[in-house]
């Protein structure tokens, strides 16, 4: 079971790396808003996006179909995978029965999903991953905390003292000499390299092509140096049509790092053919499920595997923007890691995702394809309280404490004596830390929450006050 | 096994799903009217070096500077007639020597001119590929709206020669600019003559490290596009 709650202290303890996420997650938002605003239509190009997600979504058995004939068409393979297990154990044969173990990686959430790389390590396979923040996190031996960059966490100080110790960088904060370092390093790895994974952004099933978007150019290369080329995705990627692409290019790349478009969009069908130069001689595209399938059955949650993972809803989110990703304790962060993680696992495994969001509506204001975040938030949180094993929704203090509440709002004068009780016993436990934790209740209340400070008058005092003045 | 059963979950959790229709036209993408300005702009703002090559003169002259912003004594051209088939007046020459270099000649004035540039059409080998400094390709087609161009392989033409090198050129007729991606989409078919098809926008760039811009990190760190007319 995933908690976010063990996390919530130690993440909100620590002001600096607040501070830090909260500059930079702000100077992301202002690049896309000025991006957005640039776009007149980019309220229809939203709408359009998402009914192109909805269609494709109501008949995916059709368009993964049709995506897999011409993949097929051009002499590549397709290989489907319900569980992680089947996805990683077709690398590991493919690996074994060509007797290669030069594994390098681009940028690419469903294989965080899947743990891959831990996989294939624990068979003498060390993908290297070629992302500068992947590669930056995978020294460390972390994890992601942003779908779009992934060391987002760290700062710049600290990346070049794990540069010093793992790679033997000399002493320097320079970003650009860190830079240089890894693309040194890297492109070793990129020439000797056999095999190439690299994950989907959208797969267009009228044309059998994958498209994959970056900034860096190391998807360019894992795609082309090695011999073979095996492209990873979720069974929710496919777009019908290679027209769609204009739409879903504009939307991504605006939204994600507030450009108009990104350095380079690999456009790739099959391996490479007679008489091209260079380029794998083999391409695999694994299709995997990991319960995908699950999210489908309901008309309105179908609409989380809409998501084109371009991360705004996390730059934007209050929640995020304080805890950070790492406090997720899932791939998936930020609010579309709190809809997602429940529903690829199932909701007792991670009960508290859906609760860590403040339901502000601005996930849904920034989302590109229009995902109604928050009110999948409720449903979610629906689902978790009416679970039967969920002992809180059925402690009866909280409908005692409900019931008392309304009881006191149905008069001002109960509501004013109500409030007058709380501000005297706040006042003294706030005088006494003991008291805190002797209380069993209370004390299960104020693990996750801080005590409010009640002003010494209510307001309706103050007001009486006032006016009496004059 | 596994085909089968994944496609039979999808059926059925879809059996009474509601299903929306897709949407028969785009939505309106920008148009201009100055293509090549608007491309110029673009291209200058995500950090490319735009030359105007139209005038047949002047392309000496401007393939010399990108020589020496390169800092390089060769340049590996993609495919032999991409002077040809851009208008540009120069063919490959070769030296008297046997030293086997090529220089530009001009094919305007039917004399050679010789150039302080050494370049080869050679085929390339991989293992050379990391030590170039400079390649040229040629684009089937820009992007005004964005200052992308795109670059397909196909026979004669691969991935990795404008992926690898330091910097790159790009040669890109003015007649090949398209407006927006809108365009770029009714006027290409994916996968129909090569494998690979890259939309390109300026240099090679990562912003992992504190959101601070760095170029170069695995491609060209400088791109250089001649429009040629």
């Amino acid at each position: 079971m995933i908690k976010i709650s063990n996390h919530t202290h130690a993440a909100l303890s620590d002001q600096q790396p607040q501070k830090n996420l909260l500059h930079v997650l702000g100077k992301t938002m202002t690049d896309r808003n000025e991006a957005v605003s640039d776009v007149p239509n980019w309220e229809e190009l939203r709408e359009y996006a998402r009914q192109v997600k909805s269609h494709t979504l109501s008949r995916l058995n059709y368009y993964l179909e049709e995506l897999e004939n011409k993949v097929q068409e051009k002499g590549a393979k397709v290989i489907w995978a319900e569980t992680p297990q089947q996805a990683i154990e077709f690398i590991l044969d493919l690996a074994h029965q060509k007797k290669m173990n030069r594994v390098i990686k681009s940028k690419s959430m469903l294989t965080e999903e899947i743990h891959l790389n831990q996989s294939l390590e624990r068979f003498g396979i060390d993908p290297i991953e070629t992302d500068l923040g992947e590669y930056i996190v995978q020294l460390a031996g972390e994890t992601p905390s942003h779908l779009i960059a992934p060391a987002l966490h760290k700062s710049r100080g600290e990346i070049a003292s794990l540069f010093v110790e793992k790679v033997g960088m000399s002493a320097t904060d320079d970003v650009v000499e860190i830079t240089a370092t890894a693309r040194r390093i890297l492109r070793d790895h990129f020439l000797t390299a056999q095999i190439g994974i690299t994950g989907v952004n959208f797969a267009v099933s009228e044309t059998g092509t994958i498209v994959v978007v970056e900034n860096e150019g190391n998807i360019r290369l894992t795609a082309s140096v090695p011999e073979i080329h095996v492209a990873m995705m979720g069974i929710e990627k496919v777009i019908p049509r290679q027209s769609d692409l204009s739409v879903f290019l504009k939307l991504l790349t605006r939204s994600a790092t507030g450009q108009k478009i990104t350095s380079y969009i690999n456009c790739l069908t099959g391996a490479c053919r007679n008489g091209e130069m260079d380029g794998p001689r083999e391409f695999y595209l694994v299709l995997i499920d990991n319960g995908r399938t699950r999210i489908l059955r309901d008309d309105y949650l179908r609409q989380t595997l809409a998501c084109i993972r371009c991360g705004a809803c996390q730059n934007v989110c209050p929640v995020y923007q304080r805890l950070g990703g790492h406090a997720y304790g899932s791939t998936y962060q930020g609010p579309i890691g709190a809809i997602l993680t429940p529903q690829l696992g199932s909701v007792d495994k991670a009960p508290e995702h859906s609760f860590a969001s403040s339901l502000c509506g601005a996930c849904y204001e920034v989302c590109p394809v229009k995902i109604e975040i928050p009110h999948i938030l409720l449903k979610l949180r629906n689902k978790t309280q009416t679970q039967k094993n969920n002992k809180a929704a059925h402690l009866p203090i909280e409908k005692w404490a409900m019931q008392l509440w309304s009881w006191s709002m149905q008069s001002s004068y109960r509501y004013e004596r109500l409030a007058a009780c709380c501000r005297v016993m706040f006042k003294i436990l706030a005088k006494r830390e003991k008291l805190k934790s002797s209380i069993p209740l209370l004390k299960l209340w104020m693990e996750h929450r801080d005590l409010p400070i009640f002003p010494e008058q209510s307001f309706r005092d103050f007001y009486q006050s006032r006016k009496q003045e004059k | 096994m596994s085909r089968s059963s994944i496609l039979g979950r999808i059926k059925g959790a879809l059996a009474q799903a509601k299903v929306e229709d897709l949407p028969r036209t785009l939505p309106e993408f920008p148009e201009y009217n100055q293509r090549v300005d608007k491309f110029r702009e673009e291209l200058e703002k995500a950090g490319g070096i735009f030359l105007d090559g139209r005038q047949p003169d002047q392309c000496a002259g401007l393939l010399t500077r990108v020589m020496e912003e390169a800092n390089a004594t060769e340049m590996y051209w993609e495919t032999e007639d991409m002077l040809d088939k851009h208008g540009v007046p120069f063919v490959l020459g070769k030296t008297k020597d046997a030293s086997q270099a090529s220089f530009l000649c001009s094919y305007h004035f039917r004399q050679e001119v010789k150039m302080p540039i050494n370049i080869r059409a050679k085929q390339y080998q991989r293992s050379q590929l990391g030590r170039i400094s400079i390649s040229a390709s040629s684009a089937q087609f820009g992007v005004a709206e964005t200052g992308t161009i795109v670059h397909a392989v196909r026979s004669g033409v691969g991935r990795l020669l404008s992926v690898l090198p330091a910097s790159h050129l790009v040669l890109l007729s003015e007649r090949d600019i398209l407006m927006n991606g809108k365009e770029l989409f009714d006027r290409l078919r994916l996968g129909e003559e090569g494998s690979a098809l890259t939309l390109v926008t300026g240099p090679s760039r990562t912003a992992d490290i504190e959101k601070t811009l760095v170029v170069g990190v695995h491609g060209p760190k400088k791109l250089f596009v001649m429009l040629t007319c």
